[in-house]
């Protein structure tokens, strides 16, 4: 029984999410590649890529580490809101952030653009190279705070003040002692940061589109849309460019770098002796307000705003009224679809994940059968590989059955329903297994003793123990599956809308004037912060932002 | 070498809420004084106040004529100011420098000569027996090894106090009794006023020139190990030594 369920396992996770990836890899000849690297479109696309990443990255890094140092050493007041409230763009979207960026800064009729023209006579434009990356980084910039908070939470404060009494101010603490300290951690944010730049869709669509900035995402796609046999042969080499990319830099990163490496002391509650900030409390506790509300708060005004104006670009406070919420709501046959689809999709993709990484990890950590490690690094590989690649090789592997097994999957839930599971199962499966490992191996003996069979020890032992890691799970898999946008893109067709693609179409196309986008992202953004909120304070604070 | 004195000094939190109240003390020059008491009695928030970590919300701290800290009259000397050595529970050795980095970098910021800096850190590497291992890195250290750096980089600067927060309680048994005899020796060959935090009543008599049993933030009884020993004060003091 153990052993039938292993295999069956190991088989599924070889033909969904090993299998697509390799065929993509393995269909481009050597010639496909030579094309790309003479198309002066690709050429651009892939300089466009690097330049964008490296500028977000080193933007990210220089707003991350300074606000993560602020928020863990520091006596700065009101420590631990500001904290949630800084992380809380991690569980945004970042394509809603770029509609919320259009309103506001949009060359001719931004909210932003029109006031600070008239006021001092700057202009404001958000379809440019700034733009993209100042969007891109007021996201992104989460994943370098979260891997240095991670750090700086953990590392033993005494090693800081050992340097004090040695006769080092706080500056000179901080470039010899915790900066070095936070070196992996630094490297960690910075590759991580880059590969989502790099990966990213939404927000190079939205905003590098009208700027005639194309990424390879953004490359990949009008490719593959171009519906030519040349197009898709063109998407599919750039994606295995960028799909090959990722993996080595993200794996040489690891072996080059120690990234996994990481300097703290265990089994000790360090108490961090707070730097006090004295006279410069206020003017920082100012400073970082004002952040937050720039990077944060102002976008989502700016689609709550635009959802509630009847006439967009034409902004009056008084005109605000309902209507756009109750036209695109209810009286929009596809909103309905979009919204039930998207939770039916994020409901099962959660589902299925979390009970598979319940007996998988189980495999993983309790038993020493072959090849469970080469199944735990298959598993956890989808997460990084762009999503644009990963939709593009279960195109061409499942459009005709499942590699020419069985019906086309093409435009159909499942298969949307599968590139989510493949996509998203690692954050289930870093959850449970980090809980299995918190579980002593004696109790699983002792129910055997006791007569538990497998399947008994599994429900009776390890099922009730891991209850808060299985909803954490579940919800970590359904957030990001709700308003996915970069697979369900490619992958989507008639009937087929999600709350993601349906955003993108309304802004994209079909309602640039009714404001009907503004109107679903909001409810993208309502849905995340109540899941959010819903998991932090069932978990008491353990799991969520 | 310097005298500690503290002046009626307190520490609250929060209105009401004091992690040490009235304490007042005076150190000698040269003296091994422990603060011996039960978890969270305020031994370790008194020591810290000593090295300028935590910052006292009464009363005065001096160290012999220069006060380091009077919230009275707003004046807190910073910790690196102080000169002020200290050996922590944790070790605090510096993961990503070598045992010679590691000791080196309190006479590094002083600017001192590299050949002084390195025959400096040769003859204390050589008093708590490391000689040979300056190129090693901490995780190439057995824990007391690593318990001896932090004590050479405490030495090193010379300072003014040693303050040593329980310092053996992660050694095993055997270990703890040859450091005890070490640190002793060390800080009567160089003459060291030491303060020494622990809630090891054995270890406190058996090193200390004066012990300050301490309860609840209040000082319970000053005295030699002998005083203390024959003549507890009340209740608590004859209750927790025994």
């Amino acid at each position: 029984m153990k052993k039938i369920s292993y295999i069956f396992g190991f088989i599924l996770i070889l033909v969904f999410f090993i299998a697509p990836q390799l065929h993509l890899f393995f269909i481009p000849k050597f010639s496909d590649f030579t094309v790309i690297f003479v198309n002066e479109n690709t050429i651009k696309a892939i300089q466009n890529t690097l330049a964008i990443s490296l500028s977000v990255s080193w933007f990210c890094l220089f707003l991350a580490v300074p606000l993560a140092w602020l928020l863990t050493r520091t006596d700065l007041p009101n420590k631990i809101n500001f904290r949630s409230w800084f992380c809380l763009p991690y569980t945004i979207p970042p394509f809603v952030g770029a509609i919320g960026w259009i309103i506001l800064a949009n060359p001719t009729s931004g909210i932003l653009s029109l006031w600070l023209n008239q006021a001092l006579g700057i202009k404001l434009n958000i379809y440019s190279f700034g733009g993209l990356v100042w969007v891109e980084t007021s996201f992104l910039f989460t994943f370098m705070l979260l891997s240095t908070l991670a750090v700086l939470d953990k590392m033993d404060s005494s090693l800081e003040e050992a340097a004090r009494l040695s006769g080092a101010g706080p500056a000179r603490v901080f470039t010899d002692i915790t900066l070095p300290l936070l070196k992996p951690a630094i490297i960690k944010g910075f590759i991580l940061s880059f590969l989502a730049t790099a990966s990213s869709f939404g927000v190079p669509a939205l905003i590098g589109g009208p700027a005639r900035l194309y990424m390879l995402t953004t490359q990949i796609y009008s490719f593959q849309r171009a519906g030519t046999s040349n197009g898709l042969q063109m998407a599919i080499a750039i994606s295995a460019v960028l799909g090959i990319t990722t993996l080595v830099l993200l794996y040489s990163s690891q072996l080059f770098w120690g990234v996994s490496k990481n300097y703290t002391v265990a089994g000790k509650t360090p108490r961090p002796s707070l730097l006090p900030l004295k006279k410069y409390k206020y003017p920082v506790v100012f400073v970082l307000s004002l952040l937050l509300f720039v990077i944060f708060i102002l976008p989502l005004l700016g689609i709550l705003l635009s959802a509630l104006s009847p006439v967009q670009g034409s902004w009056s406070l008084s005109q605000l009224n309902l209507n756009n919420f109750i036209r695109v709501l209810f009286q929009t046959e596809e909103t309905l679809r979009a919204i039930l689809q998207s939770f039916e999709l994020a409901f099962g993709a959660a589902l299925f994940c979390t009970l598979f990484s319940f007996i998988f990890n189980y495999f993983i950590y309790r038993t020493k059968f072959v090849g469970r490690t080469f199944a735990a690094v298959a598993i956890s590989l989808p997460f990084s590989t762009p999503g644009t690649v990963l939709a593009l090789a279960f195109i061409i592997s499942f459009s005709q059955g499942i590699f020419g097994v069985g019906p086309s999957l093409y435009s159909t839930l499942w298969l949307l329903a599968i590139a989510y599971i493949v996509k998203y199962c690692s954050l289930s499966f870093k959850v449970l297994g980090d809980a299995y490992q918190q579980i002593h191996p004696t109790l699983e003996e002792a129910a055997k003793i006791s007569g538990a069979n497998w399947r008994q020890v599994m429900t009776t032992i390890y099922w009730p123990l891991l209850k808060p890691a299985l909803m954490a799970s579940g919800f970590l898999v359904f957030m990001p599956v709700l308003s996915e946008l970069t697979m369900t893109i490619l992958l989507t067709g008639p009937g087929l809308e999600t709350i993601g693609t349906l955003i993108f179409q309304l802004q994209e196309y079909s309602d640039m004037g009714g404001g009907g986008a503004s109107v679903l992202s909001c409810v993208v953004v309502f849905f995340v912060l109540i899941l959010n909120f819903a998991l932090k304070t069932f978990s008491k604070g353990r799991y969520g932002l | 070498m310097s005298q500690v004195i503290f002046e009626n000094v307190g520490k609250e939190y929060v209105a009401g809420a004091w992690a040490v109240r009235n304490f007042s003390l005076h150190i000698h020059n040269a003296e091994f004084v422990s603060f011996l008491g039960p978890s969270g009695c305020g031994k370790t928030t008194t020591l810290r106040m000593i090295a300028g970590l935590e910052e006292n919300t009464h009363g005065i701290i001096r160290f012999d004529q220069d006060i380091v800290s009077d919230p009275e009259h707003n004046k807190f000397l910073n910790p690196e100011k102080r000169n002020v050595g200290m050996v922590f529970q944790s070790y605090a050795v510096w993961p990503h420098m070598n045992v010679f980095e590691n000791v080196a970098y309190p006479l590094k910021l002083k600017n001192i000569p590299k050949e002084k800096i390195k025959n400096d850190v040769a003859e204390i590497l050589k008093i708590v027996e490391l000689s040979g291992l300056e190129k090693r890195k901490p995780h190439e250290l057995s824990g007391g090894q690593q318990q001896r750096v932090a004590l050479a980089r405490g030495l090193v600067m010379r300072p003014r106090i040693l303050l040593l927060d329980e310092p053996l309680s992660n050694l095993d048994a055997k270990l703890r009794e040859k450091m005890r005899k070490d640190i002793r020796k060390i800080q009567q060959d160089f003459k060291l006023t030491m303060v020494y935090v622990t809630h090891d009543q054995t270890e406190a008599f058996q090193m200390s020139d004066r012990v300050v049993v301490m309860n609840k933030g209040n000082m319970e009884q000053v005295g030699t190990p002998d005083e203390i020993q024959r003549h507890p004060v009340n209740e608590f003091v004859r209750d927790f030594i025994s």
